[in-house]
Protein backbone atom coordinates (compact mmCIF):
# COMPACT_ATOMS: atom_id res chain seq x y z
CA UNK A 1 0.00 0.00 0.00
CA UNK A 2 0.87 3.71 0.28
CA UNK A 3 3.56 3.58 2.30
CA UNK A 4 5.16 0.27 0.51
CA UNK A 5 6.06 2.29 -2.60
CA UNK A 6 9.78 2.42 -3.49
CA UNK A 7 11.87 6.14 -3.44
CA UNK A 8 12.32 6.78 -6.97
CA UNK A 9 14.35 9.45 -8.53
CA UNK A 10 12.79 11.55 -11.25
CA UNK A 11 15.15 11.60 -13.96
CA UNK A 12 17.10 8.22 -12.96
CA UNK A 13 16.55 5.60 -15.92
CA UNK A 14 17.73 2.94 -13.30
CA UNK A 15 15.05 4.01 -10.89
CA UNK A 16 12.80 1.07 -9.57
CA UNK A 17 9.67 3.16 -11.10
CA UNK A 18 8.14 0.10 -12.27
CA UNK A 19 8.24 -2.02 -9.53
CA UNK A 20 5.45 -1.20 -8.46
CA UNK A 21 3.48 -0.69 -12.31
CA UNK A 22 1.53 -2.86 -13.67
CA UNK A 23 1.88 -4.70 -16.84
CA UNK A 24 -1.72 -4.75 -18.53
CA UNK A 25 -1.38 -6.72 -21.38
CA UNK A 26 -4.77 -6.54 -23.95
CA UNK A 27 -5.82 -7.79 -27.58
CA UNK A 28 -8.22 -8.07 -29.59
CA UNK A 29 -9.02 -10.55 -32.71
CA UNK A 30 -11.24 -11.04 -35.95
CA UNK A 31 -11.11 -13.71 -38.17
CA UNK A 32 -10.99 -13.40 -41.83
CA UNK A 33 -14.41 -13.38 -43.27
CA UNK A 34 -15.80 -16.43 -43.61
CA UNK A 35 -13.06 -18.61 -41.31
CA UNK A 36 -14.43 -19.55 -38.10
CA UNK A 37 -10.48 -20.18 -36.55
CA UNK A 38 -8.56 -18.02 -36.34
CA UNK A 39 -4.96 -18.11 -38.05
CA UNK A 40 -3.17 -15.61 -35.42
CA UNK A 41 -2.34 -16.55 -32.32
CA UNK A 42 -1.98 -14.40 -29.38
CA UNK A 43 -0.19 -15.94 -25.74
CA UNK A 44 0.71 -14.32 -22.65
CA UNK A 45 2.19 -15.34 -19.50
CA UNK A 46 3.53 -14.37 -16.11
CA UNK A 47 6.37 -16.34 -15.10
CA UNK A 48 5.41 -17.02 -11.43
CA UNK A 49 9.58 -17.48 -10.66
CA UNK A 50 10.96 -14.69 -11.84
CA UNK A 51 8.04 -12.32 -12.30
CA UNK A 52 8.68 -11.70 -16.40
CA UNK A 53 6.28 -11.14 -18.48
CA UNK A 54 6.02 -12.75 -21.65
CA UNK A 55 3.91 -11.86 -24.76
CA UNK A 56 3.89 -13.69 -28.29
CA UNK A 57 1.91 -12.56 -31.40
CA UNK A 58 2.23 -15.20 -34.14
CA UNK A 59 0.47 -15.33 -37.75
CA UNK A 60 0.56 -18.57 -39.44
CA UNK A 61 0.90 -18.88 -43.06
CA UNK A 62 -2.63 -18.77 -44.77
CA UNK A 63 -5.50 -19.03 -43.03
CA UNK A 64 -7.73 -20.94 -40.86
CA UNK A 65 -6.84 -24.14 -38.90
CA UNK A 66 -3.64 -24.55 -40.79
CA UNK A 67 -2.20 -21.22 -40.13
CA UNK A 68 -3.64 -21.97 -36.66
CA UNK A 69 -1.83 -24.59 -35.87
CA UNK A 70 1.29 -23.64 -37.41
CA UNK A 71 0.71 -19.58 -35.35
CA UNK A 72 -0.23 -22.10 -32.37
CA UNK A 73 3.17 -23.74 -32.42
CA UNK A 74 5.35 -20.52 -33.45
CA UNK A 75 3.21 -18.96 -30.15
CA UNK A 76 3.91 -21.52 -27.74
CA UNK A 77 7.20 -22.69 -28.39
CA UNK A 78 8.86 -19.20 -28.50
CA UNK A 79 7.21 -18.33 -24.87
CA UNK A 80 8.36 -21.52 -23.50
CA UNK A 81 11.80 -21.58 -24.93
CA UNK A 82 12.11 -17.71 -24.21
CA UNK A 83 10.70 -18.05 -20.57
CA UNK A 84 13.69 -20.99 -20.18
CA UNK A 85 16.57 -18.36 -21.06
CA UNK A 86 17.01 -20.43 -24.33
CA UNK A 87 18.79 -18.34 -26.87
CA UNK A 88 16.64 -16.55 -29.28
CA UNK A 89 19.13 -17.54 -32.23
CA UNK A 90 18.76 -20.94 -30.98
CA UNK A 91 14.84 -20.35 -30.43
CA UNK A 92 14.46 -19.35 -33.91
CA UNK A 93 16.09 -22.39 -35.20
CA UNK A 94 14.36 -25.29 -33.38
CA UNK A 95 10.94 -23.22 -34.83
CA UNK A 96 11.99 -23.16 -38.14
CA UNK A 97 13.33 -26.61 -38.23
CA UNK A 98 10.03 -27.74 -36.51
CA UNK A 99 7.38 -26.36 -38.14
CA UNK A 100 4.82 -28.35 -40.11
CA UNK A 101 5.50 -27.79 -43.85
CA UNK A 102 2.42 -26.55 -46.00
CA UNK A 103 1.19 -29.00 -48.62
CA UNK A 104 0.32 -26.23 -50.92
CA UNK A 105 3.34 -24.31 -50.69
CA UNK A 106 6.12 -26.58 -50.04
CA UNK A 107 7.29 -23.98 -47.24
CA UNK A 108 6.69 -23.61 -43.66
CA UNK A 109 6.27 -20.58 -42.18
CA UNK A 110 4.82 -18.18 -39.33
CA UNK A 111 5.55 -15.30 -38.36
CA UNK A 112 6.11 -13.55 -34.73
CA UNK A 113 6.58 -10.64 -32.49
CA UNK A 114 7.65 -11.59 -28.97
CA UNK A 115 8.14 -9.20 -26.18
CA UNK A 116 9.46 -10.18 -22.78
CA UNK A 117 9.62 -8.31 -20.22
CA UNK A 118 11.30 -8.50 -16.84
CA UNK A 119 10.42 -6.97 -13.55
CA UNK A 120 12.92 -4.30 -13.50
CA UNK A 121 11.19 -2.68 -16.61
CA UNK A 122 13.66 -4.09 -19.38
CA UNK A 123 12.15 -4.67 -22.33
CA UNK A 124 13.20 -7.16 -24.91
CA UNK A 125 11.61 -7.51 -28.37
CA UNK A 126 12.32 -9.95 -31.10
CA UNK A 127 10.17 -9.20 -34.29
CA UNK A 128 10.14 -12.24 -37.22
CA UNK A 129 8.39 -10.79 -40.35
CA UNK A 130 5.23 -9.06 -38.33
CA UNK A 131 4.51 -5.37 -39.30
CA UNK A 132 7.12 -3.32 -36.87
CA UNK A 133 5.50 -2.64 -32.91
CA UNK A 134 4.97 1.33 -32.31
CA UNK A 135 6.25 2.09 -29.00
CA UNK A 136 4.17 5.05 -27.47
CA UNK A 137 5.74 7.40 -24.96
CA UNK A 138 3.43 10.08 -23.71
CA UNK A 139 2.25 11.45 -27.38
CA UNK A 140 4.65 10.43 -29.36
CA UNK A 141 5.75 7.23 -31.32
CA UNK A 142 9.63 6.41 -30.21
CA UNK A 143 12.00 4.42 -32.47
CA UNK A 144 14.26 1.53 -30.64
CA UNK A 145 17.26 1.00 -32.12
CA UNK A 146 17.16 -2.33 -33.47
CA UNK A 147 19.73 -5.08 -34.19
CA UNK A 148 19.25 -8.02 -37.20
CA UNK A 149 20.39 -11.08 -36.55
CA UNK A 150 19.74 -13.01 -39.98
CA UNK A 151 20.02 -17.41 -39.35
CA UNK A 152 19.47 -20.29 -41.86
CA UNK A 153 17.38 -23.27 -41.41
CA UNK A 154 18.80 -26.65 -41.95
CA UNK A 155 16.10 -27.52 -44.77
CA UNK A 156 16.61 -24.31 -46.80
CA UNK A 157 14.17 -25.76 -49.30
CA UNK A 158 10.89 -25.36 -46.77
CA UNK A 159 12.36 -21.95 -46.09
CA UNK A 160 10.51 -18.61 -47.72
CA UNK A 161 12.51 -17.35 -50.86
CA UNK A 162 14.02 -14.15 -48.22
CA UNK A 163 16.54 -14.44 -46.11
CA UNK A 164 15.36 -15.49 -42.53
CA UNK A 165 16.03 -12.32 -40.07
CA UNK A 166 14.97 -11.68 -36.27
CA UNK A 167 15.04 -8.15 -34.97
CA UNK A 168 15.97 -7.29 -32.04
CA UNK A 169 15.36 -4.65 -29.35
CA UNK A 170 15.73 -3.70 -25.79
CA UNK A 171 15.03 -0.71 -23.59
CA UNK A 172 13.78 0.14 -20.35
CA UNK A 173 10.06 1.24 -19.95
CA UNK A 174 8.69 4.13 -18.01
CA UNK A 175 5.22 4.17 -16.09
CA UNK A 176 3.25 5.50 -19.30
CA UNK A 177 4.31 3.67 -22.08
CA UNK A 178 2.57 1.27 -24.18
CA UNK A 179 3.72 -0.74 -26.53
CA UNK A 180 1.26 -1.92 -30.03
CA UNK A 181 1.66 -4.40 -32.25
CA UNK A 182 -0.41 -6.01 -34.72
CA UNK A 183 -1.04 -8.59 -37.64
CA UNK A 184 -0.23 -8.21 -41.14
CA UNK A 185 -3.90 -8.14 -41.40
CA UNK A 186 -3.83 -4.49 -39.47
CA UNK A 187 -1.02 -2.86 -41.55
CA UNK A 188 -2.91 -4.54 -44.95
CA UNK A 189 -6.31 -4.15 -44.03
CA UNK A 190 -8.27 -2.24 -47.27
CA UNK A 191 -5.19 -3.44 -49.98
CA UNK A 192 -6.29 -2.69 -53.57
CA UNK A 193 -8.95 -0.45 -52.98
CA UNK A 194 -9.38 2.94 -54.31
CA UNK A 195 -8.65 4.59 -50.99
CA UNK A 196 -6.12 2.15 -49.41
CA UNK A 197 -4.11 0.82 -52.69
CA UNK A 198 -1.38 -0.61 -50.48
CA UNK A 199 -3.43 -0.98 -47.33
CA UNK A 200 -4.40 0.92 -44.15
CA UNK A 201 0.02 0.48 -43.86
CA UNK A 202 1.99 0.39 -40.54
CA UNK A 203 2.35 4.32 -40.31
CA UNK A 204 -1.27 5.11 -40.56
CA UNK A 205 -2.21 2.50 -38.31
CA UNK A 206 0.33 3.99 -35.78
CA UNK A 207 -1.13 7.47 -36.38
CA UNK A 208 -4.70 5.87 -35.46
CA UNK A 209 -3.32 4.59 -32.21
CA UNK A 210 -1.69 7.78 -31.57
CA UNK A 211 -5.03 9.77 -31.96
CA UNK A 212 -6.86 7.26 -29.30
CA UNK A 213 -4.08 8.16 -27.01
CA UNK A 214 -4.21 11.39 -27.58
CA UNK A 215 -7.96 11.55 -27.57
CA UNK A 216 -8.36 9.21 -24.10
CA UNK A 217 -4.54 9.41 -22.19
CA UNK A 218 -5.81 6.67 -20.19
CA UNK A 219 -7.11 4.45 -22.53
CA UNK A 220 -6.38 1.12 -21.36
CA UNK A 221 -4.94 -1.95 -23.35
CA UNK A 222 -7.58 -3.91 -24.02
CA UNK A 223 -9.82 -0.87 -25.53
CA UNK A 224 -7.03 0.29 -28.06
CA UNK A 225 -6.71 -3.26 -29.28
CA UNK A 226 -10.06 -3.23 -29.78
CA UNK A 227 -10.31 0.15 -31.24
CA UNK A 228 -7.31 -0.42 -33.82
CA UNK A 229 -8.57 -3.83 -35.32
CA UNK A 230 -12.06 -2.19 -35.53
CA UNK A 231 -10.94 0.32 -37.19
CA UNK A 232 -8.84 -2.11 -39.49
CA UNK A 233 -12.22 -4.03 -39.87
CA UNK A 234 -13.76 -1.16 -41.28
CA UNK A 235 -11.23 -0.09 -43.81
CA UNK A 236 -11.79 -4.37 -44.77
CA UNK A 237 -15.53 -3.28 -45.24
CA UNK A 238 -15.98 -5.35 -42.04
CA UNK A 239 -15.44 -8.24 -44.07
CA UNK A 240 -12.23 -8.88 -43.30
CA UNK A 241 -9.72 -10.50 -46.10
CA UNK A 242 -6.70 -11.67 -43.32
CA UNK A 243 -6.82 -12.44 -39.24
CA UNK A 244 -6.73 -9.20 -37.92
CA UNK A 245 -5.19 -9.29 -34.31
CA UNK A 246 -3.61 -6.54 -32.51
CA UNK A 247 -1.84 -6.68 -29.20
CA UNK A 248 -1.68 -3.60 -26.70
CA UNK A 249 0.58 -3.45 -23.48
CA UNK A 250 0.13 -0.97 -21.15
CA UNK A 251 2.63 0.07 -18.23
CA UNK A 252 1.03 1.98 -15.69
CA UNK A 253 -0.07 2.49 -12.43
CA UNK A 254 -2.03 -0.04 -10.54
CA UNK A 255 -5.87 0.71 -10.43
CA UNK A 256 -6.47 -0.31 -6.62
CA UNK A 257 -9.74 -1.84 -5.02
CA UNK A 258 -10.92 -2.12 -1.86
CA UNK A 259 -13.71 -4.86 -0.72
CA UNK A 260 -14.69 -4.75 2.82
CA UNK A 261 -16.85 -7.63 3.84
CA UNK A 262 -18.15 -9.34 7.00
CA UNK A 263 -17.94 -8.04 10.82
CA UNK A 264 -14.50 -9.15 12.39
CA UNK A 265 -14.53 -11.91 15.17
CA UNK A 266 -13.04 -9.73 17.72
CA UNK A 267 -15.02 -6.32 17.94
CA UNK A 268 -11.93 -4.71 19.05
CA UNK A 269 -10.78 -4.68 14.80
CA UNK A 270 -13.63 -2.54 14.20
CA UNK A 271 -11.18 0.07 14.09
CA UNK A 272 -8.47 -1.60 12.30
CA UNK A 273 -10.42 -2.22 9.55
CA UNK A 274 -12.54 1.26 9.50
CA UNK A 275 -8.95 2.62 9.10
CA UNK A 276 -7.51 0.38 6.48
CA UNK A 277 -11.24 1.49 4.73
CA UNK A 278 -10.45 5.44 5.43
CA UNK A 279 -6.72 5.48 3.82
CA UNK A 280 -7.15 3.47 1.21
CA UNK A 281 -6.72 4.86 -2.22
CA UNK A 282 -8.99 3.75 -5.19
CA UNK A 283 -12.19 2.34 -4.83
CA UNK A 284 -14.31 1.23 -2.05
CA UNK A 285 -16.78 -1.49 -2.04
CA UNK A 286 -18.66 -2.24 1.60
CA UNK A 287 -20.20 -5.40 1.08
CA UNK A 288 -22.63 -6.46 4.19
CA UNK A 289 -25.30 -4.71 6.22
CA UNK A 290 -23.18 -5.12 9.40
CA UNK A 291 -20.46 -3.83 7.98
CA UNK A 292 -21.77 -1.35 6.48
CA UNK A 293 -23.06 -0.17 10.07
CA UNK A 294 -19.73 -0.59 11.44
CA UNK A 295 -17.85 1.70 9.00
CA UNK A 296 -21.18 4.59 8.82
CA UNK A 297 -20.94 4.23 12.96
CA UNK A 298 -17.33 5.02 12.98
CA UNK A 299 -16.59 7.53 10.24
CA UNK A 300 -20.31 9.01 11.31
CA UNK A 301 -22.06 8.80 7.60
CA UNK A 302 -25.23 8.38 6.16
CA UNK A 303 -26.07 5.51 4.32
CA UNK A 304 -28.96 6.04 1.40
CA UNK A 305 -30.47 2.91 -0.02
CA UNK A 306 -31.10 3.37 -4.07
CA UNK A 307 -34.63 1.61 -4.26
CA UNK A 308 -34.55 1.51 -7.55
CA UNK A 309 -31.51 -0.74 -8.13
CA UNK A 310 -32.58 -3.88 -6.91
CA UNK A 311 -33.28 -6.68 -9.34
CA UNK A 312 -35.13 -10.23 -8.58
CA UNK A 313 -32.24 -12.09 -6.74
CA UNK A 314 -29.70 -9.28 -5.79
CA UNK A 315 -30.67 -6.63 -3.12
CA UNK A 316 -30.36 -2.88 -3.66
CA UNK A 317 -27.42 -1.08 -3.00
CA UNK A 318 -26.47 1.72 -0.96
CA UNK A 319 -24.38 5.24 -1.39
CA UNK A 320 -22.52 6.27 1.87
CA UNK A 321 -19.83 8.95 1.25
CA UNK A 322 -16.05 7.32 0.71
CA UNK A 323 -17.57 4.58 -0.58
CA UNK A 324 -18.67 3.75 -4.06
CA UNK A 325 -20.89 1.36 -3.43
CA UNK A 326 -22.61 -0.66 -0.36
CA UNK A 327 -23.95 -3.78 -0.68
CA UNK A 328 -25.94 -6.64 0.72
CA UNK A 329 -23.16 -9.11 1.72
CA UNK A 330 -23.48 -12.99 1.22
CA UNK A 331 -26.49 -13.19 -1.60
CA UNK A 332 -25.03 -10.43 -3.70
CA UNK A 333 -21.62 -12.50 -3.19
CA UNK A 334 -22.85 -14.91 -4.36
CA UNK A 335 -24.97 -13.90 -7.49
CA UNK A 336 -21.57 -11.99 -8.31
CA UNK A 337 -19.63 -15.60 -8.00
CA UNK A 338 -21.72 -16.79 -10.41
CA UNK A 339 -21.86 -14.37 -12.79
CA UNK A 340 -17.92 -14.35 -13.05
CA UNK A 341 -18.45 -18.26 -13.19
CA UNK A 342 -20.70 -18.12 -16.34
CA UNK A 343 -19.27 -14.95 -17.87
CA UNK A 344 -17.43 -16.17 -21.28
CA UNK A 345 -16.54 -12.59 -21.89
CA UNK A 346 -13.47 -11.44 -19.51
CA UNK A 347 -13.06 -8.16 -20.86
CA UNK A 348 -16.18 -5.94 -21.68
CA UNK A 349 -18.16 -4.58 -18.77
CA UNK A 350 -21.74 -5.78 -17.50
CA UNK A 351 -23.16 -2.35 -17.73
CA UNK A 352 -25.84 -3.53 -15.31
CA UNK A 353 -26.86 -1.27 -12.51
CA UNK A 354 -27.64 -3.78 -9.95
CA UNK A 355 -25.29 -4.38 -7.40
CA UNK A 356 -23.82 -7.58 -8.58
CA UNK A 357 -22.97 -5.83 -11.98
CA UNK A 358 -21.54 -3.13 -10.77
CA UNK A 359 -19.14 -5.17 -8.43
CA UNK A 360 -17.90 -6.53 -11.57
CA UNK A 361 -17.38 -3.91 -13.52
CA UNK A 362 -15.09 -2.36 -10.44
CA UNK A 363 -13.17 -5.31 -10.61
CA UNK A 364 -13.18 -5.69 -14.55
CA UNK A 365 -11.78 -1.84 -14.42
CA UNK A 366 -9.10 -2.38 -11.43
CA UNK A 367 -6.04 -3.97 -11.46
CA UNK A 368 -5.24 -5.34 -8.25
CA UNK A 369 -8.01 -6.19 -5.60
CA UNK A 370 -8.05 -6.46 -1.82
CA UNK A 371 -10.73 -8.10 0.09
CA UNK A 372 -10.93 -7.29 3.52
CA UNK A 373 -13.05 -10.42 5.20
CA UNK A 374 -14.23 -10.58 8.56
CA UNK A 375 -15.08 -13.86 9.70
CA UNK A 376 -17.40 -13.68 12.42
CA UNK A 377 -20.12 -16.26 11.76
CA UNK A 378 -24.12 -14.22 11.30
CA UNK A 379 -26.28 -16.07 13.86
CA UNK A 380 -29.19 -14.73 12.05
CA UNK A 381 -28.38 -16.88 9.00
CA UNK A 382 -27.65 -20.02 11.18
CA UNK A 383 -31.56 -20.37 11.74
CA UNK A 384 -32.82 -23.85 10.46
CA UNK A 385 -35.78 -21.63 8.55
CA UNK A 386 -33.33 -19.80 6.65
CA UNK A 387 -32.69 -21.26 3.02
CA UNK A 388 -29.85 -22.98 2.40
CA UNK A 389 -28.49 -21.22 -0.47
CA UNK A 390 -26.94 -18.72 2.18
CA UNK A 391 -23.09 -19.60 2.16
CA UNK A 392 -20.32 -19.10 4.38
CA UNK A 393 -18.57 -15.70 3.72
CA UNK A 394 -15.04 -17.05 3.29
CA UNK A 395 -15.67 -19.46 0.83
CA UNK A 396 -17.65 -17.32 -1.02
CA UNK A 397 -14.69 -14.70 -0.97
CA UNK A 398 -12.10 -17.44 -1.67
CA UNK A 399 -14.24 -18.30 -4.67
CA UNK A 400 -14.56 -15.19 -6.53
CA UNK A 401 -10.51 -14.53 -5.54
CA UNK A 402 -9.67 -17.03 -6.98
CA UNK A 403 -11.70 -16.54 -10.72
CA UNK A 404 -10.61 -12.86 -10.61
CA UNK A 405 -7.02 -14.51 -10.72
CA UNK A 406 -7.13 -17.25 -13.04
CA UNK A 407 -9.77 -16.21 -15.38
CA UNK A 408 -9.47 -12.61 -15.23
CA UNK A 409 -5.81 -12.21 -14.60
CA UNK A 410 -6.56 -9.35 -11.54
CA UNK A 411 -3.63 -9.70 -8.76
CA UNK A 412 -6.11 -10.57 -5.62
CA UNK A 413 -5.28 -10.29 -1.61
CA UNK A 414 -7.71 -11.62 1.15
CA UNK A 415 -6.88 -10.45 4.41
CA UNK A 416 -9.34 -12.04 7.14
CA UNK A 417 -10.07 -10.38 10.34
CA UNK B 1 -52.64 15.07 6.17
CA UNK B 2 -49.69 13.68 8.29
CA UNK B 3 -46.86 11.62 6.02
CA UNK B 4 -46.19 8.19 6.98
CA UNK B 5 -42.37 6.80 6.47
CA UNK B 6 -42.12 3.07 5.37
CA UNK B 7 -38.56 1.51 6.04
CA UNK B 8 -38.03 -1.08 4.65
CA UNK B 9 -35.10 -3.37 5.75
CA UNK B 10 -32.86 -4.46 2.90
CA UNK B 11 -30.27 -7.10 4.55
CA UNK B 12 -30.01 -10.80 3.79
CA UNK B 13 -32.19 -11.87 5.82
CA UNK B 14 -35.22 -9.75 5.14
CA UNK B 15 -34.33 -10.15 1.19
CA UNK B 16 -34.61 -13.59 1.53
CA UNK B 17 -37.30 -14.22 3.76
CA UNK B 18 -39.71 -12.45 1.40
CA UNK B 19 -38.44 -8.45 1.60
CA UNK B 20 -37.57 -8.66 -2.16
CA UNK B 21 -41.48 -8.49 -2.95
CA UNK B 22 -41.46 -5.70 -0.50
CA UNK B 23 -39.09 -3.22 -2.23
CA UNK B 24 -42.20 -3.43 -5.01
CA UNK B 25 -44.18 -1.69 -2.33
CA UNK B 26 -43.89 1.87 -4.17
CA UNK B 27 -45.53 0.58 -7.10
CA UNK B 28 -48.03 -1.66 -5.74
CA UNK B 29 -49.51 0.97 -3.23
CA UNK B 30 -53.25 1.45 -3.53
CA UNK B 31 -54.18 5.12 -5.04
CA UNK B 32 -55.27 6.68 -1.71
CA UNK B 33 -51.72 6.05 0.04
CA UNK B 34 -49.46 6.99 -2.33
CA UNK B 35 -49.73 10.84 -1.53
CA UNK B 36 -49.42 9.67 2.21
CA UNK B 37 -46.58 7.94 2.61
CA UNK B 38 -42.72 8.04 1.85
CA UNK B 39 -40.71 4.87 1.21
CA UNK B 40 -37.61 4.31 2.36
CA UNK B 41 -34.96 1.28 2.56
CA UNK B 42 -32.26 0.52 5.06
CA UNK B 43 -29.49 -2.09 5.41
CA UNK B 44 -29.44 -4.41 7.89
CA UNK B 45 -31.91 -2.89 10.93
CA UNK B 46 -30.79 -5.41 13.54
CA UNK B 47 -33.59 -6.82 14.12
CA UNK B 48 -33.49 -10.51 12.95
CA UNK B 49 -30.57 -10.47 15.80
CA UNK B 50 -31.73 -8.61 18.16
CA UNK B 51 -32.89 -10.81 21.31
CA UNK B 52 -34.66 -7.79 22.47
CA UNK B 53 -37.40 -7.50 20.35
CA UNK B 54 -38.85 -10.65 22.00
CA UNK B 55 -40.37 -12.91 19.70
CA UNK B 56 -38.70 -11.02 16.62
CA UNK B 57 -36.33 -13.09 15.63
CA UNK B 58 -34.74 -14.66 12.09
CA UNK B 59 -37.97 -16.77 11.47
CA UNK B 60 -40.26 -13.39 11.93
CA UNK B 61 -38.31 -11.54 9.07
CA UNK B 62 -38.87 -9.50 7.08
CA UNK B 63 -39.24 -6.67 9.17
CA UNK B 64 -40.63 -3.24 8.25
CA UNK B 65 -40.31 -0.05 10.52
CA UNK B 66 -43.84 2.21 9.76
CA UNK B 67 -43.22 5.22 11.74
CA UNK B 68 -40.25 3.60 13.77
CA UNK B 69 -42.36 0.84 14.88
CA UNK B 70 -41.58 -2.97 13.59
CA UNK B 71 -44.01 -5.13 10.84
CA UNK B 72 -42.51 -8.39 11.32
CA UNK B 73 -43.34 -11.10 8.58
CA UNK B 74 -43.71 -8.03 6.75
CA UNK B 75 -45.85 -8.36 3.62
CA UNK B 76 -47.54 -5.74 0.88
CA UNK B 77 -50.65 -6.35 2.09
CA UNK B 78 -49.73 -6.43 6.18
CA UNK B 79 -48.17 -3.01 5.54
CA UNK B 80 -51.34 -1.76 3.76
CA UNK B 81 -53.52 -2.79 6.37
CA UNK B 82 -51.43 -1.40 9.01
CA UNK B 83 -50.57 2.25 6.84
CA UNK B 84 -54.73 1.89 6.87
CA UNK B 85 -55.03 1.71 10.36
CA UNK B 86 -53.06 4.93 11.11
CA UNK B 87 -54.67 6.50 8.10
CA UNK B 88 -58.55 5.78 9.70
Amino acid sequence: MADTLPVSIPGDSNSSLLQNAFVEVGHFQLCKHNQNAPGDVFLSQKNPSDGRVITTLSDGLGSGIKAGVLATLTATMATKFISYNIPIRRVSEIIMDTLPVCSERGISYATFTLVDIAPDATVKIMEYDNPPYTFIRGEAVIEPSKEATAFERRDKSTGPKNDTRVLYSRFNAAIGDRLVFFSDGVSQAGMGTKRYPFGWTTAKAREFALGSVREKPEISARELARSIVRQASQIDMSKPKDDISCGVIYFRQPRDMLVVTGPPIRPESDKEIVNIFSSFVGKKVVSGGTTATIIGRELNRGIKVNMKSFVKNVPPWSEMEGADMVTEGIITLGAVQAMLEKRNEVEANTGGMDAASRMIDLFLDSDRITFIVGTKINEAHQDPTMPVELEIRRNVIKRIASLLKEKYLKEVQIRYF
Amino acid sequence: MKKHTVNICTGTTCFVMGGSELLLLDELLPDDLKDVIEIKGSPCIGICKNADYGKAQADHAPFVQIDGEVVDEASIQKVVDHLRRLNA
